[in-house]
């Protein structure tokens, strides 16, 4: 069956924990609201959490010095905002934005540093962190060699497969701040998709008619990173 | 002792001594591929005066280089992951010598010490920082910044300001065409930045090289100073 947002095991790495951990972790978990375009943490500074989204996305963003960003990963339920916690250093070079609105959970910095220094070392967020390092890989090669129609469409599956409906509440600015393009890219993109009756766009809400003519038109990044987080990653969420 | 490796130098004597005696010394051969995509990990490599660099590829296009592997970090952090293979190609680029553990030895000196698993992890941060610079920067930076960057990171990891390199193979690691590398050389020999003859290339003028480059250069390097040394 499957888990509602207010369930913290919406979370696959939570559901994931073994139940030794769950039972430590599960009173320290505070559940979170997370509206569109809340920044859960700024590049170079201290987390001071955590996250673990449930229903909503987050986009972790590459900011550079002339202000400009794009987007290098998407967590999902299937992941974690934060790992460099417990991977080191206390802070991290992205920005980390919630990208589509919905809840999740977090837990202390200093919780999860615990956790981490206990033996065994939690695997699976080795493995996930393994999964992260190959979506980071991806990006940067699809930005080089993919057309924006082919990123625009790999955007939007990697953030379907994230979200329970085929319904996604985004603006084209937002996606355009995403991909490191201009808006007005964006919006062709989207009109091409939308004349092949692969999404429809209307008042803010992008929605999915055609998923499998999306990944037909995506480049094959969607697909390598799909895998590899199928192959590190249990699917524990019954679908 | 001889220079060697950042990340062996700076464990403590005894888990340095530990890591060593599972290490032999090996000859990387410009070109070799020592890791490849959705294979077993056999070896994990600590170069000394080679360096390595990782290439993301795609179906149709030669690929791209994301990431490099010198002196200062090492192939193969997946293990300290749990992972046995990753979906990177892994290819020597510059000729040298590194030092090769087994998997297996690794990984039990990983088990056994939490300073080396401290060290490893926070090498791996570096790296992801490294990726999304990369991702960043190929999605923005011009060809000549692009050029400069990736000149001062091979410099350093050669520990020398000549190395062996052809403009085929530049242009492959930067994901461009190949004359717009020849270009892009050509502007930077014009300004007496650089030196390339007969398939040699040395760095004549490295602080305005510096000036050149994208900032990516720079965030890489105090991303590593801010956690490894």
């Amino acid at each position: 069956m499957p888990h509602s947002g207010i369930d913290p095991k919406a979370n696959q790495l939570l559901a994931a924990l073994p139940e030794g951990e769950w039972q430590r972790w599960h009173p320290q978990l505070e559940r979170v609201e997370m509206p569109l375009g809340q920044v859960l943490y700024e590049s170079g500074t201290t987390l001071s959490h955590v996250y673990f989204p449930t229903t909503s996305i987050v986009s972790l963003l590459y900011v550079m010095e002339n202000g400009s960003s794009a987007e290098i990963a998407v967590v999902g339920n299937e992941g974690i905002v934060g790992i460099s916690l417990f991977m080191g250093g206390e802070s991290t070079p992205s920005r980390a934005v919630v990208q589509s609105a919905g809840q999740g959970y977090r837990l202390k910095a200093q919780a999860i540093k615990e956790e981490f220094n206990r033996a065994p070392v939690l695997h699976l967020l080795l493995r996930y962190t393994q999964a992260l390092i190959t979506q980071m890989a991806q990006t940067a090669v699809c930005n080089r060699h993919h057309s924006l129609d082919q990123q625009l469409c790999r955007w939007l599956l990697l953030s379907l497969d994230r979200l329970r409906g085929d319904e996604l509440v985004m603006t084209q600015e937002l996606i355009a701040n995403m991909l490191g393009v201009r808006r007005e890219g964006v919006t062709e993109s989207a009109i091409k998709l939308q004349k092949a009756g692969l999404i429809q766009y209307a008042r803010g809400r992008i929605t999915v008619l055609d998923r499998p003519g999306l990944e037909g038109r995506s480049c094959e990044c969607y697909a390598v990173v799909k895998k590899e987080y199928d192959r590190l990653l249990p699917a524990t969420v019954a679908s | 002792m001889a220079a060697q490796n950042h990340l062996i130098e700076i464990l403590s004597a005894s888990d340095r001594r530990r890591l060593l005696a599972i290490c032999d010394t090996v000859e990387l051969v410009l070109g070799q591929v020592v890791c490849e995509p959705a294979t077993s990990t056999r070896h994990v490599y600590f170069p000394v005066d080679s360096f390595i660099s990782l290439v993301a590829t795609v179906a149709g296009s030669p690929g791209v280089e994301v990431g490099m592997v010198g002196r200062e970090g090492m192939l193969g952090t997946q293990l300290a992951l749990g992972v046995d293979a990753t979906p990177l190609h892994a290819v020597v680029q510059g000729s040298g010598t590194a030092l090769r553990a087994g998997s297996a030895a690794f990984r039990r000196e990983l088990a056994r010490s939490a300073s080396l698993r401290r060290t490893i992890d926070l090498y791996i941060a570096i790296m992801m920082a490294q990726l999304a610079t990369s991702a960043v920067c190929l999605r923005f930076h011009e060809i000549g910044p692009r050029l400069a960057r990736w000149l001062l990171m091979s410099r350093d990891r050669a520990g020398a300001d000549t190395f062996r390199i052809t403009h085929e193979f530049l242009a492959y690691m930067l994901g461009v065409r190949r004359v717009g590398i020849t270009a892009a050389a050509t502007r930077l020999q014009r300004v007496g930045l650089i030196e390339y003859r007969r398939g040699l290339l040395t760095v004549l003028d490295r602080r305005g090289l510096e000036a050149m480059a994208c900032p990516c250069y720079a965030a890489d390097l105090r991303s590593y100073s801010d956690r490894l040394e």
